[in-house]
């Protein structure tokens, strides 16, 4: 690679890490979610749906209840893992857009469990663990392209999503399929399934396991001498050099702890999601489809932080349960689309940088007019004490 | 055109009256500078980095406004808001880094700067174009090859090719030479002196004295932003030019800075420095290439002894970044040995340089020094994060210890931010420097690398740090001191390497340096003794 090319895509990555208008990054987070609500708003009126109502339905479908919250928890399991793989790899100045293609690496790795016994327990971890490292096996040969041709890592993961798709097809319908139902794969033993968590909805002990990793990675990034040095890497990686900092190694490092979390989240599809746990075949993986691409949404509103990834996918779990409320709502029937219009908007509202340097002016504007508004009252109190 | 085509040789083309440039940080980079060009005349503006060379000639060709003082034509004063319009009015400019796109061809780049929003690019016109004045210039490049597989010169050339290409009567080259090779240099001036017979005007920056002398009619100097002199090229001798360069006498100079005596380095009381057997950092033979592949170091020796301050003197870009970055494990050399108390240290990794007893204070604080969105406490233990004392088991950071070093640094090195967890992009220039050398002073090192520790420094910092790099050495720490500030190196190294072109041209101490013969040893111009 040119130091040209390298130089500009710290400057990229720069950008990516800035917190564009100097307000808190969690603000304006928040600012750009509302901003995507508003805009998925102004598309229902226009054809022809009650927006108000349509949201209505949407929070309440999302965490109107003990169920709602828990199949919202339940559809941010998978998404905060898929979310961190994105955000390390950022961190350490990478763009792994290849979260899709680990995880499906690593659901169907977890279905291999099915062939054999072991204690309930053991058999959980060992399907996390295959899970894991097929993730990781996955993401460390683009990382292994890069470090040793030279070749752009968003270009191999992406191909390697293509692969490990149809490559996940082919086992899922040939190798591990179940003979009696051919349209799944096997399923995963008792012994091995994450038990349910809520009874009646499908959040299962899988949700820990994600929250698990998320704070682990948390402990790395900014309590270990190893995760100092990924972001120190990402960050400037001339002066990580200068710092005695190898680069290639903390490279390595993100895309494995990248592909290990991928790879989790597709164990936590195929091991904690009944009824089945099993891999559908027919229609082209529904289960796994683009979780691996929603994580990256994930990921920039929660700012590439543990923390706020955990939030920002209980944001992103509840719009897609809350979506599926949206569309049986009363008289109002929205389609789901409109969910991922949302979602869409929100990312494009945080990728805007002009948009967004909006708002601080509005912060600004909004404190003159509250400015203006105390001098009156001030003024209209001393008129009236006079 | 023809109007200005017709102007006599003595009416000015011209002229920038005592123009004042102040910053938006402060820095003055112009005091009072006047400049008059006429035609048929190859002016050379000469002075050190920093003079204001590239700021006279930027506001000239319509890149930046004056703060006070005019721009003046035949027809009265003028304002350029873009050097677009200075382009319109006949003034343009080759810039040291070309402005080139690298995969398009010649003719395509010529036609990119002649476009206009919404309009045809016209690519097989400009070439026609472009044909007829290479016949006119002399000046030939291949017109179809995509610019990145041209050599430098080329690339050059056709920089210079895109300025004619708009008529201009006056050229400005802001250090064309640093790049070329010495026979493209030849042909450089060659068409230099031939578009100064069709009457043009040509400014030319440089630091090089011989460059002057060879192809000026007249010279310029600038000094710290003001005008020093305004010579005939015929009647100024080499000497006379690098003393105007430099400045006349250190010793007035020093004697203006108010200085208690403990603070005048010389006049510190100091043990004598042994300078038996091979010092702290021994150097021998070292060749190393710069970024373009050309040999930047070319077969570079010497010795720094525990207790001394080595300087290295000259202009930016004769080898000096190349040098500290093949000692600091940046860059890989060529050839030549480089070891620290024995120990080799070249080709071998920062952190295990380091481990040797080496500080490094880079010459860029925001690329190499700082990771400017990390903390103040994150950066002050970049490079020795992984040491005992900040690290416990599994790599976990003692944050608590960390913090605790990090404020001690703060007392101790006086560095004004809100705490340990302050962003280092808040901090101002000085408190980051401060940063930076408290860190490195930390690591109880053998050798301290500076290089341009004070450069951009407001006085008071600059001050400290120079104090503060004495305190070392009196305390028995070799220091290599890279500067491009020559009072700086002449007033704290005990002996001093002028380096040019990848090579010393001479090794001495201070007191066998009179600033006339810096200035020409800097300029490339050897001493008379020397010959």
């Amino acid at each position: 690679m040119s130091p040209n090319e390298s130089s500009e895509q710290s400057r990229l990555l720069r950008g990516a890490h800035r917190t564009l208008t100097g307000l808190h990054p969690a603000l304006e987070s928040l600012l750009a979610a509302l901003v995507g609500l508003l805009v998925g708003a102004i598309l229902m009126y226009i054809y022809g749906f009650d927006p108000w109502k349509a949201y209505m339905g949407l929070v309440k479908g999302a965490f109107g209840g003990s169920y709602e919250i828990a199949s919202s928890l339940a559809r941010a399991t998978p998404l905060i893992l898929t979310a961190l793989t994105f955000s390390i790899c950022l961190r350490a100045g990478m763009f792994n857009i290849g979260a899709e293609g680990q995880m499906y690496m690593g659901g169907i790795a977890s279905v291999v469990v099915a062939c054999f016994a072991l204690p309930t327990g053991l058999h959980q971890i060992a399907g996390l663990l295959f899970a894991a490292f097929a993730g990781a096996v996955w993401s460390l040969v683009p990382a292994f392209l890069k470090l040793t041709r030279g070749v752009h890592e968003v270009i191999s993961t992406i191909m390697f999503n293509w692969i490990a798709r149809w490559l996940a097809l082919y086992l899922a319908i040939y190798v591990i399929v179940d003979p009696m139902r051919p349209e799944k794969t096997l399923s995963i033993p008792m012994s091995a399934r994450f038990p349910v968590l809520v009874r009646g909805t499908d959040l299962s002990y899988t949700i820990f396991v994600a929250i698990a990793f998320a704070l682990v990675i948390y402990f790395i990034l900014w309590h270990t001498a190893i995760g100092y040095e990924v972001r120190a890497a990402g960050l400037n990686p001339t002066a990580a050099r200068y710092g005695g900092i190898r680069n290639k190694r903390t490279m390595f490092l993100s895309f494995v702890l990248g592909g290990v979390a991928a790879g989790l989240a597709g164990a936590t599809i195929v091991m904690g999601l009944p009824p089945t746990y099993a891999i559908y075949g027919g229609g082209g993986l529904p289960q796994l489809m683009n979780l691996g691409f929603d994580g990256m949404a994930v990921a920039m509103v929660g700012r590439n932080h543990p923390i706020g990834i955990l939030a920002a996918a209980v944001f992103f779990g509840g719009l897609n349960a809350g979506g599926r409320v949206m569309q049986f709502y009363g008289s109002n029937p929205v389609p789901l689309e409109m969910v991922r219009v949302v979602m869409g908007a929100i990312v494009l509202v945080m990728s805007i940088p002009e948009l967004i340097r909006l708002f601080p002016m509005i912060k600004k504007q909004g404190g003159r007019l509250i400015e203006r508004l105390r001098r009156i009252t001030r003024r209209t109190e001393r008129g009236e004490s006079a | 055109m023809s109007e200005q085509s017709a102007l006599s040789r003595d009416r000015f083309f011209l002229k920038a009256d005592r123009i004042t440039k102040i910053y938006s940080d402060g820095t003055v980079a112009l005091k009072e500078a006047s400049l008059e060009v006429r035609p048929y005349e190859i002016v050379g503006l000469l002075g050190e980095n920093g003079a204001g060379k590239t700021t006279l000639t930027k506001i000239l060709s319509g890149l930046l406004p004056p703060t006070r003082g005019r721009v003046i034509s035949p027809k009265g004063p003028i304002r350029f808001s873009s050097p677009r319009e200075a382009l319109d009015f006949g003034i343009g400019m080759v810039h040291q880094h070309f402005a080139l796109v690298g995969t398009f061809t010649a003719a395509e780049n010529v036609a990119l700067s002649h476009d206009r929003p919404f309009t045809r690019v016209r690519i097989a016109e400009t070439q026609q174009a472009l044909e007829s004045l290479m016949e006119e210039s002399g000046l030939r490049v291949p017109l179809d090859v995509p610019i990145e597989k041209l050599a430098v010169g080329e690339q050059q050339r056709v920089e210079i090719l895109k300025v004619l290409s708009r008529d201009v009567e006056l050229l400005i080259l802001d250090e064309p030479t640093s790049v070329l090779t010495p026979l493209e240099v030849d042909e450089l001036f060659e068409l230099l002196r031939r578009l100064r017979e069709e009457g043009k005007s040509i400014i030319l920056i440089t630091h090089k004295l011989k460059e002057v002398g060879s192809v000026t009619d007249r010279v310029v100097v600038l000094r710290h932003g003001e005008m020093v002199g305004d010579v005939k090229t015929s009647e100024a001798s080499t000497e006379q030019l690098a003393s105007l360069m430099v400045g006349q006498a250190l010793e007035e100079e020093a004697d203006a800075v108010e200085l208690s005596t403990e603070e005048i380095p010389h006049k510190r009381e100091r043990k004598p420095i042994d300078r038996s057997g091979d010092g702290v950092l021994h150097v021998r033979d070292l060749v190393v290439n710069g970024n373009t592949g050309e040999i930047a170091v070319d077969g570079v020796s010497f010795d720094v002894y525990a207790g001394e301050i080595f300087g290295i003197a000259g202009v930016e870009g004769n080898g000096q970044s190349e040098l500290v970055e093949s000692l600091t494990g940046l860059r890989v050399p060529i050839s030549g040995t480089a070891t620290i108390h024995g120990a080799n240290i070249l080709g071998i990794d920062p952190r295990q340089i380091y481990r040797l007893g080496v500080a490094h204070i880079p010459e860029d604080r925001w690329e190499l020094g700082l990771v400017l969105p990390f903390t103040l406490a994150e950066n002050a233990i970049l490079g020795v994060h992984r040491w005992e004392e900040f690290r416990g088991p599994l790599t976990f950071l003692r944050w608590g210890k960390i913090n605790r070093h990090v404020r001690e640094l703060m007392d101790r090195f006086d560095i004004q931010a809100t705490g340990p967890n302050a962003p280092a992009r808040s901090l101002s220039g000085g408190n980051q420097q401060k940063l930076i050398v408290g860190r490195e002073l930390a690591k109880d090192p053998a050798i301290i690398v500076a290089s341009q520790p004070t450069r951009g420094l407001d006085i008071g910092a600059a001050h400290y740090i120079r104090k503060t790099l004495l305190d070392m050495r009196d305390k028995g720490c070799a220091i290599l001191l890279v500067s491009a500030d020559l009072d700086e190196v002449l007033a704290h190294a005990d002996r001093v390497g002028i380096m040019y072109e990848g090579r010393f041209m001479d090794v001495c101490t201070p007191d066998e340096l009179d600033r006339k013969r810096v200035g020409m040893l800097m300029g490339g111009a050897k001493s008379k003794e020397g010959e």
